[in-house]
């Protein structure tokens, strides 16, 4: 034993100390896991568990945005454009913390492709979802190709007369001319939509509906320079994909000021000015991929999970003390001081915990007691040799720890890559992983070393109930 | 060490273990679920389920393409339900569906809806294989680096090269069962089978690890050291240790395993009895990520005390005999 260590003082003194010690460390798990337990059940707490869309019910969209027609340079700030759109969108329709995030794709895809991430908790209805999002219009404004265009309607025409004849040559004079040309003014640059209606006069009729549209700055600019540079030429208005109107441009236009005219009704000129100043999407958007889950599925593999975790917590610690006796009673500690962290950190980090990720936590509650076990297996050869148990585990601890060292920091190393490659599925089971090889080692070096130092010092020799209890195995002798 | 005294025999069962699971592998292939292919899956409910030729007859008449409807494991207790799988559908297509499946039965409800474009299915697998190379490569150069100086007989390097090896075989042996569970019970490969292969990664590398350190410290422990001058040319003195081992290494190896058998054994032990609560109490979901991790842990186990080991005591044969040949020479 070691001579300088205040415990050494007297027998009475050091068996006080070490009840303190034990004492110290119950008291703290039994704060720390009260503290997680209130948090857990009250209702508006600050810190709830964060549960994902798989396990609260909910719908996961994701978008994929066309930006093929766009300068590189010009697309993040494009695609924050249309997040912030999105995201207006999906706030008035009254959803409760909806994410809607751009995502790259990653650099392994062959193309590159951007991609708008919309997740909306409790919504379980994707077509409802899908429509109010479908409702942002997409406005474009493209210069028409006269001669395009006109080859394309005769071929039309020839094509309606022969009418299911066996030559179509359309296909292959579309495809190389398109005869709506680019301009880059897009609902990117809409400043603010108003209903009027015509006043009648330059050959238009009288109290027509028809939609006002006043740029940015910037498209102001830009609408200058185009119709500056074009007269003469008609600027097609297109509205989601379609040719609303396609005015000829008399005059370099500007102060930044458009109308959209067409077959508009009061009610659908009013419905358009309504829905662009919500916001006009810069690109188009088609819908890649959905992921809905039911209120009541998500919420029956949580409740197995749960139960499964129990389980799966009390088998193990139930393993443990059959087969290392008190050591084991002081793994299963650890092995609860774990578990309490860990919620205690999925609640206030907060970790999104997803179905994948639950699995992963209660595959870990298996795998958390192995820095335990190396080190009761090396105070146990310790032990055996004739040292004391408190010399057995100090010795056990320094030479368990580059096993634990390296076991583990390959384990960190693979979580993180894990979580830069993943989705957001995946990545909620990195993050459970990596946090929980980090906590396991700590309680492991910190809290069992302390839980075992606080035990009396006990020598093989002794012999006894003491000798057995720090033995292992199943035997009874 | 039984597993380094008979290694032949083991180092055999090992090659017929992963020839076995190529085999099976290759023959039956992997079932790809619409992770990957892309597609569309419906999870439908029902009180009490209509016959499922009614459901079949239904949807055919939607002209959606080549479909497939299989009985879901019940997430209800009280409730049954179908798992329709399509092609990839449009909203149109969906609402379309979704109306037809609720039409036929009392209670109806639509529990899961996912839809994945191809191009994102693509993408994902291309994710997954990076990944699980990435990962890879990142533990034989930690492994390399950790046991930098582990000295002779055997480089760092090999130890490095050994646990890719052992990775290799614990990765095909889950992914061979899941062949086979394709094929008897209709399991798909999905992003959380991607995830289950790379915790068995994770967990094999490290109870192969595990060994390999106890095979450093019994090495340390089992030699002595002679320090000796040399001259290089120019006439710079320099000093060079040389290592002789005072036991052959094959005991050392032997030693070594026998020393850490107990942890691992344990410590499979409790991870199985997580991942076994997991399977029969955690639901239908994460079924089968549980037994890709059961077959994985055991494979993990098995590989790191029956194959790392006797290979590293084989390689070490090895170089042995082509030193002693080359000094004959």
């Amino acid at each position: 034993m070691d001579k300088n260590s205040a415990e050494s003082t007297s027998p009475k003194v050091d068996a006080f100390l070490r009840l303190f010690r034990a004492l110290v460390i119950l008291v703290t798990i039994s704060g720390l896991a009260w503290l997680v337990y209130q948090n857990a059940i009250t209702t508006d707490t600050k810190h709830p568990f964060k549960l994902g869309l798989d396990l609260a019910g909910g719908s996961h969209l994701v978008y994929e945005a066309d930006v093929s027609t766009i300068n590189p340079t010009e697309v993040p700030a494009l695609m924050e454009v249309l997040r912030t759109v999105i995201e207006r969108r999906i706030n008035i329709f009254g959803v409760s913390e909806p994410i809607v995030q751009v995502e790259k794709s990653s650099f392994v895809a062959s193309e590159p492709h951007q991609r708008l991430v919309v997740e909306l908790p409790g919504v379980t209805d994707v077509g409802e979802a899908v429509a109010e999002i479908g409702r942002t219009p997409l406005l474009e404004f493209k210069l028409i190709d006269e001669s395009a265009l006109a080859n394309i309607q005769a071929i039309d025409i020839i094509n309606s007369s022969i009418a299911s004849g066996s030559v179509n040559i359309s296909s292959q004079v579309e495809a190389n001319k398109d005869p709506y040309i680019v301009t880059g003014l897009t609902g990117r640059y809409l400043k603010s939509a108003t209903l009027e209606f015509t006043s009648g006069g330059g050959g238009s009729l009288a109290n027509e509906p028809i939609v006002s549209i006043q740029f940015t700055d910037e498209g102001g600019q830009l609408f200058q320079k185009i119709t500056s540079e074009n007269i003469g030429a008609r600027l097609a208005i297109f509205l989601d994909g379609e040719i609303v109107s396609s005015p000829r441009i008399n005059e370099a236009i500007s102060g930044g000021q458009a109308i959209i005219s067409g077959s508009f009704n009061p009610e659908t000129a009013k419905e358009l000015a309504q829905n662009l100043n919500f916001g006009a999407l810069p690109v188009p958007i088609t819908l890649a991929s959905t992921q809905t889950v039911g209120a009541s599925l998500g919420l029956d593999v949580l409740q197995k999970g749960m139960v499964a975790g129990i389980v799966g917590l009390l088998t193990v610690i139930g393993f443990m003390i059959l087969w290392y006796r008190l050591l084991g009673i002081v793994a299963g500690l650890a092995l609860i001081m774990y578990v309490v962290i860990m919620l205690g950190l999925f609640q206030f980090i907060p970790v999104t915990l997803t179905a994948a990720g639950l699995a992963g936590f209660i595959l870990s509650l298996g795998i958390a007691v192995d820095a335990n076990v190396l080190v009761f297996e090396r105070m146990k050869e310790e032990y055996r040799n004739g040292k004391g148990s408190h010399e057995a585990a100090k010795v056990g601890f320094a030479r368990a720890w580059f096993a634990i060292r390296d076991g583990n920091a390959t384990s960190i190393l693979s979580a993180i890559i894990l979580f830069w490659f993943g989705t957001s599925m995946v990545k909620g089971f990195a993050l459970v992983f990596g946090i929980g090889t980090l906590v396991s080692m700590f309680t492991a070096l910190t809290f069992t070393r302390t839980l075992l130092m606080t035990l009396p010092d006990t020598k093989r020799v002794t012999g006894g109930l003491k000798s057995w209890l720090f033995g292992s195995g199943l035997s009874i002798k | 060490m039984f597993s380094i005294i008979y290694k032949n025999v083991f180092l055999i069962i090992a090659a017929v273990i992963m020839v076995g699971s190529i085999v099976i592998v290759a023959t039956v292939g992997l079932k790809y679920g619409i992770d990957f292919t892309g597609g569309s899956l419906m999870e439908v409910s029902y009180n009490s389920a209509p016959a499922k030729d009614v459901v079949s007859a239904k949807i055919e008449t939607l002209q959606l393409g080549g479909f497939s409807v299989r009985e879901s494991g019940a997430s209800e207790s009280d409730k049954s339900g179908y798992l329709i799988r399509t092609r990839d559908l449009s909203d149109n297509e969906r609402s379309q569906l979704e109306g037809v499946v609720l039409s036929i039965g009392e209670g109806s409800h639509v529990e899961r809806f996912n839809s994945v474009g191809p191009v994102i299915g693509t993408e994902l697998k291309d994710k997954a294989i990076w990944a699980i190379v990435a990962v890879s490569i990142i533990i034989i150069l930690y492994v390399a680096y950790a046991f930098a100086g582990v000295g002779k007989p055997v480089s760092s390097w090999v130890y490095g090269g050994i646990t890719i090896l052992v990775l290799f075989h614990d990765i095909l042996v889950p992914t061979a069962m899941m062949s086979l569970l394709g094929l008897f019970r209709g399991a798909e490969v999905d992003v959380l089978f991607v995830m289950a292969l790379l915790a068995v990664l994770g967990y094999s590398v490290n109870d192969t690890i595990v060994i390999f350190d106890r095979v450093r410290e019994n090495l340390k422990a089992n030699r002595t050291e002679r320090t000796i001058k040399k001259t290089a040319a120019g006439g710079v003195v320099y000093e060079e240790t040389e290592y002789t081992l005072t036991k052959p290494f094959a005991v050392i190896v032997g030693n070594a395993v026998a020393d850490s058998l107990a942890r691992s054994i344990n410590t499979s032990f409790t991870t199985l009895i997580a991942l076994t609560a997991l399977f029969f109490l955690g639901g239908s979901l994460t079924q089968n990520f549980a037994l890709v991790l059961i077959a994985g842990v055991i494979a993990g186990t098995y590989s790191s005390i029956c194959i790392a080991s006797p290979l590293l005591v084989a390689y070490a044969d090895y170089i042995e005999k082509k030193t002693i040949n080359s000094t004959k020479k």
